[in-house]
Protein backbone atom coordinates (compact mmCIF):
# COMPACT_ATOMS: atom_id res chain seq x y z
CA UNK A 1 0.00 0.00 0.00
CA UNK A 2 2.59 2.46 1.02
CA UNK A 3 4.11 1.61 -2.62
CA UNK A 4 1.35 2.68 -4.31
CA UNK A 5 1.18 5.90 -2.53
CA UNK A 6 4.29 6.58 -3.06
CA UNK A 7 3.82 6.28 -6.94
CA UNK A 8 0.37 7.79 -6.93
CA UNK A 9 2.86 11.22 -4.93
CA UNK A 10 4.98 10.28 -7.99
CA UNK A 11 2.26 11.17 -10.36
CA UNK A 12 0.78 14.02 -9.00
CA UNK A 13 4.20 15.90 -8.29
CA UNK A 14 5.92 14.95 -12.28
CA UNK A 15 1.96 15.72 -13.89
CA UNK A 16 1.07 18.88 -12.02
CA UNK A 17 3.11 20.32 -9.50
CA UNK A 18 6.44 20.22 -10.48
CA UNK A 19 5.03 19.85 -14.31
CA UNK A 20 7.94 20.14 -16.93
CA UNK A 21 7.17 22.39 -19.00
CA UNK A 22 5.11 24.91 -17.20
CA UNK A 23 6.94 24.54 -13.88
CA UNK A 24 10.67 23.55 -14.64
CA UNK A 25 11.33 24.82 -17.98
CA UNK A 26 11.90 21.56 -19.91
CA UNK A 27 10.94 20.73 -23.18
CA UNK A 28 10.06 24.08 -24.38
CA UNK A 29 10.94 24.10 -27.98
CA UNK A 30 8.90 21.02 -28.79
CA UNK A 31 5.67 22.77 -27.19
CA UNK A 32 6.24 25.95 -28.68
CA UNK A 33 6.94 24.35 -31.61
CA UNK A 34 4.41 21.28 -32.27
CA UNK A 35 1.54 22.56 -30.65
CA UNK A 36 -0.09 24.25 -33.80
CA UNK A 37 -2.35 21.02 -34.63
CA UNK A 38 -3.82 19.29 -32.31
CA UNK A 39 -3.68 15.72 -33.92
CA UNK A 40 -0.24 16.25 -34.58
CA UNK A 41 0.65 17.29 -30.64
CA UNK A 42 -0.81 14.30 -29.75
CA UNK A 43 2.00 11.93 -32.00
CA UNK A 44 4.22 14.29 -30.21
CA UNK A 45 3.38 13.42 -26.97
CA UNK A 46 2.93 9.33 -27.12
CA UNK A 47 6.48 9.28 -28.53
CA UNK A 48 7.50 11.38 -26.20
CA UNK A 49 5.60 9.33 -23.05
CA UNK A 50 7.39 6.37 -24.60
CA UNK A 51 11.48 7.47 -25.18
CA UNK A 52 10.56 9.29 -21.19
CA UNK A 53 9.90 6.05 -20.14
CA UNK A 54 12.53 3.72 -21.88
CA UNK A 55 15.11 6.58 -21.39
CA UNK A 56 14.86 6.66 -17.68
CA UNK A 57 14.85 2.63 -17.55
CA UNK A 58 18.23 2.74 -19.35
CA UNK A 59 19.88 5.58 -18.10
CA UNK A 60 19.15 4.26 -14.25
CA UNK A 61 21.11 1.22 -15.10
CA UNK A 62 24.02 2.79 -16.69
CA UNK A 63 24.36 5.34 -13.67
CA UNK A 64 23.82 2.79 -11.46
CA UNK A 65 25.28 -0.39 -13.22
CA UNK A 66 28.10 0.95 -14.93
CA UNK A 67 28.99 4.30 -13.97
CA UNK A 68 29.05 4.31 -10.03
CA UNK A 69 30.74 1.26 -9.43
CA UNK A 70 33.54 2.25 -12.01
CA UNK A 71 33.76 5.97 -10.81
CA UNK A 72 33.00 7.16 -13.93
CA UNK A 73 30.15 9.66 -12.43
CA UNK A 74 31.54 12.29 -14.58
CA UNK A 75 31.02 10.93 -17.76
CA UNK A 76 27.38 11.05 -17.03
CA UNK A 77 25.95 13.83 -19.33
CA UNK A 78 28.09 12.22 -22.52
CA UNK A 79 26.78 8.26 -21.22
CA UNK A 80 23.15 9.84 -20.89
CA UNK A 81 22.91 11.67 -24.33
CA UNK A 82 24.16 9.08 -26.09
CA UNK A 83 21.47 6.67 -24.65
CA UNK A 84 19.29 8.37 -25.20
CA UNK A 85 20.30 9.44 -28.99
CA UNK A 86 20.75 5.13 -29.59
CA UNK A 87 17.69 4.74 -27.54
CA UNK A 88 15.73 7.29 -29.97
CA UNK A 89 17.50 5.40 -33.33
CA UNK A 90 16.17 2.19 -32.49
CA UNK A 91 12.67 3.16 -31.47
CA UNK A 92 12.71 4.37 -34.81
CA UNK A 93 13.90 1.46 -36.52
CA UNK A 94 11.41 -1.00 -34.60
CA UNK A 95 8.68 0.57 -34.75
CA UNK A 96 9.26 1.18 -38.89
CA UNK A 97 9.78 -2.45 -39.47
CA UNK A 98 7.24 -3.54 -36.95
CA UNK A 99 4.41 -1.09 -36.80
CA UNK A 100 4.63 0.87 -40.44
CA UNK A 101 1.04 2.65 -39.45
CA UNK A 102 2.51 3.76 -35.81
CA UNK A 103 5.58 4.86 -38.01
CA UNK A 104 3.46 7.12 -40.02
CA UNK A 105 2.57 8.77 -36.94
CA UNK A 106 5.03 9.29 -34.56
CA UNK A 107 7.83 9.21 -37.02
CA UNK A 108 8.62 12.62 -38.09
CA UNK A 109 8.76 13.12 -34.20
CA UNK A 110 11.25 10.62 -33.31
CA UNK A 111 14.50 12.75 -34.21
CA UNK A 112 13.48 15.83 -32.45
CA UNK A 113 13.00 14.44 -29.52
CA UNK A 114 16.91 13.26 -29.21
CA UNK A 115 17.33 17.11 -28.68
CA UNK A 116 14.18 17.44 -26.01
CA UNK A 117 15.56 18.35 -22.96
CA UNK A 118 13.25 16.96 -21.06
CA UNK A 119 14.03 13.87 -21.67
CA UNK A 120 17.72 14.31 -20.63
CA UNK A 121 16.42 15.97 -17.75
CA UNK A 122 14.36 13.63 -16.20
CA UNK A 123 17.51 11.33 -16.56
CA UNK A 124 19.36 13.27 -15.00
CA UNK A 125 16.63 14.16 -11.98
CA UNK A 126 16.12 10.73 -11.36
CA UNK A 127 19.44 10.25 -10.33
CA UNK A 128 19.59 13.75 -8.33
CA UNK A 129 16.46 12.64 -6.60
CA UNK A 130 17.86 9.50 -5.54
CA UNK A 131 14.95 7.19 -7.11
CA UNK A 132 14.68 3.65 -6.67
CA UNK A 133 14.40 1.85 -9.98
CA UNK A 134 10.51 1.20 -10.35
CA UNK A 135 10.21 4.79 -8.73
CA UNK A 136 12.37 6.12 -11.66
CA UNK A 137 10.85 4.56 -14.37
CA UNK A 138 7.04 5.96 -13.51
CA UNK A 139 8.43 9.08 -12.89
CA UNK A 140 9.94 8.68 -16.63
CA UNK A 141 6.29 7.99 -17.38
CA UNK A 142 4.76 10.64 -15.08
CA UNK A 143 6.56 13.29 -16.88
CA UNK A 144 5.71 11.82 -19.99
CA UNK A 145 2.14 11.76 -19.02
CA UNK A 146 2.49 15.63 -17.45
CA UNK A 147 4.12 16.79 -20.95
CA UNK A 148 1.60 15.71 -23.00
CA UNK A 149 -1.57 16.81 -21.19
CA UNK A 150 0.10 20.64 -21.22
CA UNK A 151 1.37 19.93 -25.04
CA UNK A 152 -2.54 19.61 -25.97
CA UNK A 153 -4.63 21.82 -23.72
CA UNK A 154 -2.14 24.15 -25.88
CA UNK A 155 -2.73 22.93 -29.21
CA UNK A 156 -6.46 23.28 -28.35
CA UNK A 157 -6.02 26.54 -27.04
CA UNK A 158 -4.01 27.51 -30.54
CA UNK A 159 -6.50 26.55 -33.13
CA UNK A 160 -9.05 28.26 -31.73
CA UNK A 161 -6.41 31.12 -31.75
CA UNK A 162 -6.11 31.02 -35.26
CA UNK A 163 -9.83 32.47 -35.50
CA UNK A 164 -9.02 35.26 -33.06
CA UNK A 165 -8.45 38.68 -33.67
CA UNK A 166 -4.94 38.80 -32.16
CA UNK A 167 -2.27 42.19 -32.88
CA UNK A 168 -0.42 41.09 -36.33
CA UNK A 169 2.65 41.41 -34.43
CA UNK A 170 1.54 39.25 -31.42
CA UNK A 171 0.60 35.76 -34.19
CA UNK A 172 2.42 32.63 -33.61
CA UNK A 173 5.05 32.18 -31.07
CA UNK A 174 4.53 35.12 -28.95
CA UNK A 175 0.69 34.92 -28.21
CA UNK A 176 2.00 30.96 -27.36
CA UNK A 177 4.13 32.48 -25.18
CA UNK A 178 1.59 34.50 -23.35
CA UNK A 179 -0.99 31.40 -23.25
CA UNK A 180 1.71 29.09 -21.62
CA UNK A 181 2.19 32.25 -19.05
CA UNK A 182 -1.41 32.05 -18.24
CA UNK A 183 -1.68 27.99 -18.41
CA UNK A 184 1.80 28.57 -15.70
CA UNK A 185 -0.03 31.07 -13.47
CA UNK A 186 -2.72 28.10 -13.68
CA UNK A 187 -0.42 25.44 -11.88
CA UNK A 188 0.97 27.76 -9.96
CA UNK A 189 -2.09 26.89 -7.95
CA UNK A 190 -0.75 23.10 -7.43
CA UNK A 191 2.26 24.02 -5.98
CA UNK A 192 2.59 23.42 -2.20
CA UNK A 193 0.27 20.41 -2.48
CA UNK A 194 1.49 17.69 -0.05
CA UNK A 195 0.64 14.09 -0.68
CA UNK B 1 35.10 43.72 -42.10
CA UNK B 2 33.62 40.12 -43.20
CA UNK B 3 34.87 38.65 -40.23
CA UNK B 4 33.19 41.28 -37.79
CA UNK B 5 30.05 41.01 -39.89
CA UNK B 6 30.30 37.44 -38.29
CA UNK B 7 30.74 38.57 -34.91
CA UNK B 8 27.83 40.71 -34.89
CA UNK B 9 25.30 39.27 -36.74
CA UNK B 10 24.58 37.35 -33.67
CA UNK B 11 23.20 40.07 -31.47
CA UNK B 12 20.72 41.37 -33.10
CA UNK B 13 19.61 40.36 -36.55
CA UNK B 14 19.99 36.70 -36.10
CA UNK B 15 19.66 36.96 -32.24
CA UNK B 16 19.47 32.86 -31.35
CA UNK B 17 16.68 33.81 -28.69
CA UNK B 18 14.72 36.52 -29.97
CA UNK B 19 14.56 36.19 -33.49
CA UNK B 20 15.25 32.25 -34.02
CA UNK B 21 13.30 31.13 -30.90
CA UNK B 22 15.76 29.03 -30.24
CA UNK B 23 17.31 27.28 -26.88
CA UNK B 24 14.05 28.45 -24.72
CA UNK B 25 14.34 26.14 -21.99
CA UNK B 26 17.29 27.54 -20.64
CA UNK B 27 16.56 31.45 -21.22
CA UNK B 28 13.02 31.28 -19.45
CA UNK B 29 14.63 29.05 -16.73
CA UNK B 30 17.84 30.99 -15.12
CA UNK B 31 16.40 34.30 -16.03
CA UNK B 32 14.78 35.06 -12.82
CA UNK B 33 17.85 36.98 -11.51
CA UNK B 34 20.42 38.89 -14.52
CA UNK B 35 23.64 37.03 -12.03
CA UNK B 36 22.59 33.46 -13.25
CA UNK B 37 21.72 35.13 -16.83
CA UNK B 38 25.40 36.31 -16.94
CA UNK B 39 26.52 32.88 -15.22
CA UNK B 40 24.48 31.09 -18.14
CA UNK B 41 25.41 32.83 -21.03
CA UNK B 42 29.12 32.33 -20.39
CA UNK B 43 28.68 28.91 -19.73
CA UNK B 44 27.10 28.59 -23.26
CA UNK B 45 29.61 30.89 -24.93
CA UNK B 46 32.42 29.27 -23.96
CA UNK B 47 31.00 25.71 -25.11
CA UNK B 48 29.24 26.93 -28.49
CA UNK B 49 32.78 28.52 -29.07
CA UNK B 50 35.22 25.62 -28.22
CA UNK B 51 32.23 22.98 -29.89
CA UNK B 52 32.55 25.21 -33.32
CA UNK B 53 36.23 25.10 -33.48
CA UNK B 54 37.07 21.43 -33.00
CA UNK B 55 34.20 20.18 -35.06
CA UNK B 56 35.42 22.80 -37.98
CA UNK B 57 38.96 21.42 -36.73
CA UNK B 58 37.81 17.81 -37.61
CA UNK B 59 34.91 18.32 -40.31
CA UNK B 60 36.28 16.36 -42.68
CA UNK B 61 37.46 13.15 -40.71
CA UNK B 62 33.89 12.29 -39.86
CA UNK B 63 32.02 10.25 -42.10
CA UNK B 64 28.69 12.17 -42.59
CA UNK B 65 26.64 9.14 -41.41
CA UNK B 66 28.14 9.85 -38.08
CA UNK B 67 28.62 13.37 -37.72
CA UNK B 68 25.32 14.28 -35.91
CA UNK B 69 26.41 11.70 -32.61
CA UNK B 70 29.91 12.41 -32.90
CA UNK B 71 29.06 16.43 -32.70
CA UNK B 72 26.88 15.30 -29.57
CA UNK B 73 29.81 13.64 -28.10
CA UNK B 74 32.11 16.81 -28.33
CA UNK B 75 29.96 19.46 -27.25
CA UNK B 76 28.72 17.08 -24.01
CA UNK B 77 32.55 16.44 -23.59
CA UNK B 78 32.96 20.56 -23.41
CA UNK B 79 29.26 20.67 -21.21
CA UNK B 80 30.89 18.63 -18.92
CA UNK B 81 34.01 20.84 -18.60
CA UNK B 82 32.29 23.72 -17.73
CA UNK B 83 30.22 21.53 -15.49
CA UNK B 84 33.40 20.62 -13.37
CA UNK B 85 35.08 24.05 -13.38
CA UNK B 86 32.16 25.61 -12.70
CA UNK B 87 31.51 23.61 -9.77
CA UNK B 88 34.48 23.90 -8.41
CA UNK B 89 35.65 27.87 -8.70
CA UNK B 90 31.60 29.16 -8.44
CA UNK B 91 30.31 26.63 -6.66
CA UNK B 92 27.07 29.69 -5.66
CA UNK B 93 26.15 30.21 -9.42
CA UNK B 94 27.11 26.16 -10.41
CA UNK B 95 23.92 25.60 -7.73
CA UNK B 96 21.21 28.38 -8.94
CA UNK B 97 22.02 26.90 -12.49
CA UNK B 98 22.05 23.57 -11.03
CA UNK B 99 20.33 21.09 -14.08
CA UNK B 100 20.26 23.74 -16.69
CA UNK B 101 24.03 22.89 -17.02
CA UNK B 102 24.16 19.37 -18.35
CA UNK B 103 21.50 20.47 -20.33
CA UNK B 104 23.56 22.73 -22.26
CA UNK B 105 24.10 19.89 -24.30
CA UNK B 106 20.63 19.94 -25.98
CA UNK B 107 20.46 23.37 -26.33
CA UNK B 108 19.60 23.60 -30.09
CA UNK B 109 21.53 27.21 -30.73
CA UNK B 110 24.88 24.99 -30.06
CA UNK B 111 23.63 21.64 -31.95
CA UNK B 112 22.13 24.17 -34.83
CA UNK B 113 25.52 26.49 -34.98
CA UNK B 114 27.98 23.09 -35.18
CA UNK B 115 25.26 21.75 -38.16
CA UNK B 116 24.61 24.62 -40.27
CA UNK B 117 27.98 27.17 -39.52
CA UNK B 118 31.11 24.74 -38.00
CA UNK B 119 30.73 22.05 -40.41
CA UNK B 120 31.16 23.88 -43.32
CA UNK B 121 33.14 26.67 -42.47
CA UNK B 122 37.21 27.27 -41.59
CA UNK B 123 38.40 27.69 -37.90
CA UNK B 124 38.51 31.13 -37.39
CA UNK B 125 35.10 31.85 -38.98
CA UNK B 126 33.70 29.05 -37.03
CA UNK B 127 35.34 30.64 -33.65
CA UNK B 128 33.86 34.32 -34.37
CA UNK B 129 30.82 33.03 -34.93
CA UNK B 130 30.63 30.87 -31.89
CA UNK B 131 31.46 33.75 -29.60
CA UNK B 132 29.25 36.18 -31.16
CA UNK B 133 26.17 33.23 -30.83
CA UNK B 134 27.20 32.98 -27.20
CA UNK B 135 27.15 36.64 -26.73
CA UNK B 136 23.70 37.19 -28.59
CA UNK B 137 22.61 34.60 -26.30
CA UNK B 138 24.06 35.96 -23.15
CA UNK B 139 22.76 39.17 -24.29
CA UNK B 140 19.38 38.12 -24.58
CA UNK B 141 19.17 36.09 -21.56
CA UNK B 142 20.56 39.79 -19.58
CA UNK B 143 17.85 41.76 -20.88
CA UNK B 144 15.01 39.31 -19.87
CA UNK B 145 16.97 38.83 -16.68
CA UNK B 146 16.55 42.75 -15.75
CA UNK B 147 13.01 43.03 -16.95
CA UNK B 148 12.11 40.12 -14.03
CA UNK B 149 14.62 41.59 -11.60
CA UNK B 150 13.52 44.71 -11.69
CA UNK B 151 9.87 44.41 -11.85
CA UNK B 152 9.74 41.26 -9.50
CA UNK B 153 12.35 42.11 -6.58
CA UNK B 154 13.31 45.57 -7.19
CA UNK B 155 16.66 44.99 -7.66
CA UNK B 156 19.35 44.91 -10.26
CA UNK B 157 22.24 42.21 -9.71
CA UNK B 158 21.36 42.14 -6.22
CA UNK B 159 21.31 45.79 -5.44
CA UNK B 160 18.30 47.99 -5.02
CA UNK B 161 17.47 50.46 -7.40
CA UNK B 162 13.59 51.03 -6.76
CA UNK B 163 12.10 53.21 -3.95
CA UNK B 164 11.67 51.31 -1.03
CA UNK B 165 7.91 52.27 -1.63
CA UNK B 166 7.96 50.29 -4.77
CA UNK B 167 6.16 47.14 -4.36
CA UNK B 168 7.28 44.04 -6.54
CA UNK B 169 5.21 42.16 -8.77
CA UNK B 170 6.17 38.62 -7.63
CA UNK B 171 5.25 36.88 -10.28
CA UNK B 172 7.78 38.28 -12.77
CA UNK B 173 10.29 36.04 -10.75
CA UNK B 174 8.02 33.45 -10.62
CA UNK B 175 7.51 30.92 -13.75
CA UNK B 176 4.67 32.44 -15.40
CA UNK B 177 6.31 35.89 -15.27
CA UNK B 178 9.05 34.12 -17.41
CA UNK B 179 6.63 33.03 -20.60
CA UNK B 180 4.88 36.48 -20.06
CA UNK B 181 7.76 38.51 -20.18
CA UNK B 182 9.19 36.89 -23.11
CA UNK B 183 5.74 36.92 -25.09
CA UNK B 184 5.70 40.57 -24.95
CA UNK B 185 9.39 41.51 -25.67
CA UNK B 186 8.83 38.89 -28.96
CA UNK B 187 6.02 40.88 -29.49
CA UNK B 188 7.77 44.36 -29.10
CA UNK B 189 10.56 42.51 -32.02
CA UNK B 190 8.10 41.57 -34.35
CA UNK B 191 6.58 45.40 -34.16
CA UNK B 192 9.55 46.76 -35.00
CA UNK B 193 11.06 44.41 -37.67
CA UNK B 194 7.55 44.92 -39.60
CA UNK B 195 7.32 48.62 -39.60
CA UNK C 1 29.65 -4.20 -43.57
CA UNK C 2 32.75 -3.29 -43.34
CA UNK C 3 32.09 0.22 -43.84
CA UNK C 4 29.64 0.02 -40.78
CA UNK C 5 32.42 -1.58 -38.52
CA UNK C 6 34.74 2.17 -39.52
CA UNK C 7 31.70 4.66 -38.74
CA UNK C 8 31.67 2.78 -35.15
CA UNK C 9 35.06 2.88 -34.87
CA UNK C 10 35.44 6.39 -35.51
CA UNK C 11 32.90 7.22 -32.81
CA UNK C 12 34.98 4.77 -30.60
CA UNK C 13 37.54 6.99 -30.66
CA UNK C 14 36.11 10.36 -30.42
CA UNK C 15 34.24 9.06 -27.33
CA UNK C 16 37.63 7.53 -26.07
CA UNK C 17 39.81 10.91 -26.39
CA UNK C 18 36.84 12.79 -25.00
CA UNK C 19 36.66 11.17 -22.02
CA UNK C 20 40.37 10.72 -21.58
CA UNK C 21 40.24 14.63 -21.51
CA UNK C 22 37.28 14.78 -19.19
CA UNK C 23 39.27 12.40 -16.81
CA UNK C 24 42.42 14.27 -16.64
CA UNK C 25 40.06 17.39 -16.06
CA UNK C 26 38.38 15.73 -13.22
CA UNK C 27 41.65 15.02 -11.68
CA UNK C 28 41.96 18.24 -11.06
CA UNK C 29 38.54 19.67 -10.03
CA UNK C 30 36.93 16.72 -8.39
CA UNK C 31 39.26 17.83 -4.51
CA UNK C 32 38.82 21.42 -5.58
CA UNK C 33 35.36 20.16 -5.34
CA UNK C 34 35.18 18.15 -2.26
CA UNK C 35 37.41 20.65 -0.57
CA UNK C 36 34.81 23.35 -1.20
CA UNK C 37 31.67 21.31 0.03
CA UNK C 38 33.64 20.29 3.43
CA UNK C 39 34.39 23.97 3.70
CA UNK C 40 30.73 25.49 2.97
CA UNK C 41 29.15 23.04 5.97
CA UNK C 42 32.32 24.01 8.80
CA UNK C 43 31.48 27.63 7.74
CA UNK C 44 28.11 27.16 8.28
CA UNK C 45 28.57 25.57 11.92
CA UNK C 46 31.31 27.77 12.42
CA UNK C 47 28.40 30.69 11.64
CA UNK C 48 25.68 28.77 14.65
CA UNK C 49 28.56 28.59 16.95
CA UNK C 50 30.86 31.60 16.37
CA UNK C 51 33.54 31.11 19.36
CA UNK C 52 33.87 27.38 19.29
CA UNK C 53 36.96 26.16 17.82
CA UNK C 54 36.85 22.81 16.76
CA UNK C 55 33.74 20.10 15.95
CA UNK C 56 33.72 16.81 16.35
CA UNK C 57 31.29 14.25 14.74
CA UNK C 58 29.29 12.74 17.89
CA UNK C 59 26.54 10.31 15.79
CA UNK C 60 23.73 9.84 13.83
CA UNK C 61 20.00 10.31 14.45
CA UNK C 62 16.88 9.87 12.08
CA UNK C 63 18.00 6.97 10.18
CA UNK C 64 21.65 8.25 10.00
CA UNK C 65 20.40 11.08 7.71
CA UNK C 66 21.76 14.15 10.41
CA UNK C 67 24.61 13.75 11.84
CA UNK C 68 25.33 15.65 14.93
CA UNK C 69 28.62 17.88 15.93
CA UNK C 70 29.85 18.16 19.29
CA UNK C 71 31.34 22.46 19.54
CA UNK C 72 34.26 22.63 21.36
CA UNK C 73 36.07 25.19 22.66
CA UNK C 74 39.75 26.12 22.66
CA UNK C 75 40.30 24.14 26.29
CA UNK C 76 38.51 21.26 24.56
CA UNK C 77 35.47 21.62 27.07
CA UNK C 78 31.87 21.15 25.74
CA UNK C 79 30.03 24.54 24.22
CA UNK C 80 27.41 22.99 22.66
CA UNK C 81 25.82 20.71 19.52
CA UNK C 82 25.14 21.72 16.27
CA UNK C 83 22.99 19.39 13.53
CA UNK C 84 21.80 19.93 9.93
CA UNK C 85 17.83 20.05 10.05
CA UNK C 86 15.90 19.09 6.79
CA UNK C 87 12.54 19.20 6.27
CA UNK C 88 10.63 19.53 2.48
CA UNK C 89 8.69 22.86 2.98
CA UNK C 90 6.27 24.42 0.35
CA UNK C 91 8.67 23.82 -2.87
CA UNK C 92 11.78 22.33 -1.65
CA UNK C 93 14.09 21.14 1.00
CA UNK C 94 14.72 23.48 3.34
CA UNK C 95 18.15 22.84 5.25
CA UNK C 96 18.60 24.26 8.37
CA UNK C 97 22.20 24.53 10.18
CA UNK C 98 21.17 24.62 14.18
CA UNK C 99 23.55 25.37 17.05
CA UNK C 100 22.86 24.32 20.59
CA UNK C 101 24.16 25.49 23.56
CA UNK C 102 25.16 22.41 26.24
CA UNK C 103 21.87 23.48 27.74
CA UNK C 104 20.01 22.19 25.38
CA UNK C 105 18.41 26.19 23.95
CA UNK C 106 19.56 27.51 20.58
CA UNK C 107 22.23 29.45 20.18
CA UNK C 108 21.88 30.51 16.10
CA UNK C 109 20.68 28.78 13.07
CA UNK C 110 21.01 29.40 9.80
CA UNK C 111 19.14 28.44 6.66
CA UNK C 112 21.75 27.01 4.41
CA UNK C 113 19.76 25.75 0.95
CA UNK C 114 16.20 26.38 0.49
CA UNK C 115 14.10 27.38 -2.95
CA UNK C 116 10.71 28.36 -1.30
CA UNK C 117 8.58 31.33 -3.34
CA UNK C 118 10.80 34.37 -3.84
CA UNK C 119 9.36 37.28 -1.84
CA UNK C 120 7.38 34.79 0.70
CA UNK C 121 9.36 31.76 1.88
CA UNK C 122 12.61 32.71 0.65
CA UNK C 123 12.88 35.55 3.06
CA UNK C 124 13.08 32.51 5.76
CA UNK C 125 17.40 33.54 4.83
CA UNK C 126 16.57 36.74 6.28
CA UNK C 127 18.25 37.54 9.57
CA UNK C 128 15.70 39.24 11.01
CA UNK C 129 13.69 36.04 10.93
CA UNK C 130 16.23 33.45 12.03
CA UNK C 131 17.13 35.50 15.19
CA UNK C 132 13.84 34.64 16.30
CA UNK C 133 14.87 31.13 17.36
CA UNK C 134 17.87 31.99 19.31
CA UNK C 135 16.96 30.80 22.88
CA UNK C 136 14.45 28.95 22.17
CA UNK C 137 14.04 25.59 23.82
CA UNK C 138 12.44 22.57 22.66
CA UNK C 139 9.26 23.34 24.68
CA UNK C 140 9.42 27.05 22.99
CA UNK C 141 9.39 25.55 19.28
CA UNK C 142 6.03 26.70 18.23
CA UNK C 143 4.36 28.98 15.33
CA UNK C 144 2.16 31.88 16.02
CA UNK C 145 -0.08 30.16 14.06
CA UNK C 146 -0.33 27.11 16.95
CA UNK C 147 -0.15 29.55 19.65
CA UNK C 148 3.45 29.58 20.09
CA UNK C 149 5.87 32.81 20.10
CA UNK C 150 7.82 32.23 16.37
CA UNK C 151 6.59 35.26 14.27
CA UNK C 152 5.44 33.33 10.93
CA UNK C 153 7.02 35.22 7.77
CA UNK C 154 4.39 37.19 5.67
CA UNK C 155 2.35 34.69 3.79
CA UNK C 156 4.51 31.70 4.30
CA UNK C 157 3.12 29.81 7.33
CA UNK C 158 4.10 26.42 5.73
CA UNK C 159 7.86 27.61 5.47
CA UNK C 160 8.04 28.58 9.05
CA UNK C 161 6.16 25.84 10.44
CA UNK C 162 8.91 23.38 8.33
CA UNK C 163 11.80 25.05 9.46
CA UNK C 164 10.52 24.67 13.36
CA UNK C 165 9.28 21.05 13.02
CA UNK C 166 12.42 20.04 11.13
CA UNK C 167 13.95 21.56 14.29
CA UNK C 168 12.04 19.76 16.37
CA UNK C 169 12.05 16.55 14.94
CA UNK C 170 15.82 16.25 15.56
CA UNK C 171 15.46 17.13 18.83
CA UNK C 172 12.97 14.25 19.67
CA UNK C 173 16.06 11.73 18.82
CA UNK C 174 18.92 13.67 20.27
CA UNK C 175 19.07 11.95 23.38
CA UNK C 176 20.79 8.78 22.90
CA UNK C 177 23.64 10.70 20.99
CA UNK C 178 23.90 13.31 23.35
CA UNK C 179 24.17 10.81 26.33
CA UNK C 180 26.89 8.67 24.48
CA UNK C 181 28.91 12.31 24.63
CA UNK C 182 28.06 12.81 28.04
CA UNK C 183 29.40 9.67 29.32
CA UNK C 184 32.74 10.30 27.62
CA UNK C 185 32.75 13.25 29.10
CA UNK C 186 33.10 11.33 32.37
CA UNK C 187 35.65 8.61 31.27
CA UNK C 188 37.91 11.79 30.61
Amino acid sequence: MEFIGKIFALAIAAIFVQNFVLMRFLGLCPYIGVSKKLDSALGMGMAVIFVMTMASTFTWLIQNFFLVPWKLEFLQTIAFILTIASLVQLVEMIIQKTAPSLYKALGVFLPLITTNCAVLGVAILNINDQLNFIEAIFNGFFAGIGFTLVLLLMAGIRERLEKAEIPACMKGTPIAMIVAGCMALAFLGFSGLKI
Amino acid sequence: MRLFQEFTKGFVKENPVFVMALGLCPTLAVTSSVENAIGMGMAATFVLAFSNSIISLIKNLIPSKIRIPAYIVVIASFVTIVDMVMNAYFPEIHKNLGLFIPLIVVNCIILGRAEAFASKNNLLRSVIDGLGMGLGFTLALIVIGSIREILGAGQLLGYNILPATYKPVLVAILAPGAFLVMGILMGLMNLKKNK
Amino acid sequence: MKYYLKLGFVLLIITVIASGILAFINSFTEPIIKFNEQKQKEEARREVHPEAASFDSIGTINNETITVYAARAENDSLIGYTFLAVKYGYSSDVKTMVGLRSDLSINKIKIISQAETPGLGANCTKPEFQEKFSNLKYDNLLVDKDGGNITSITGATITTRTITNSIKEAFDNLDPVLKNTKTEEVTE
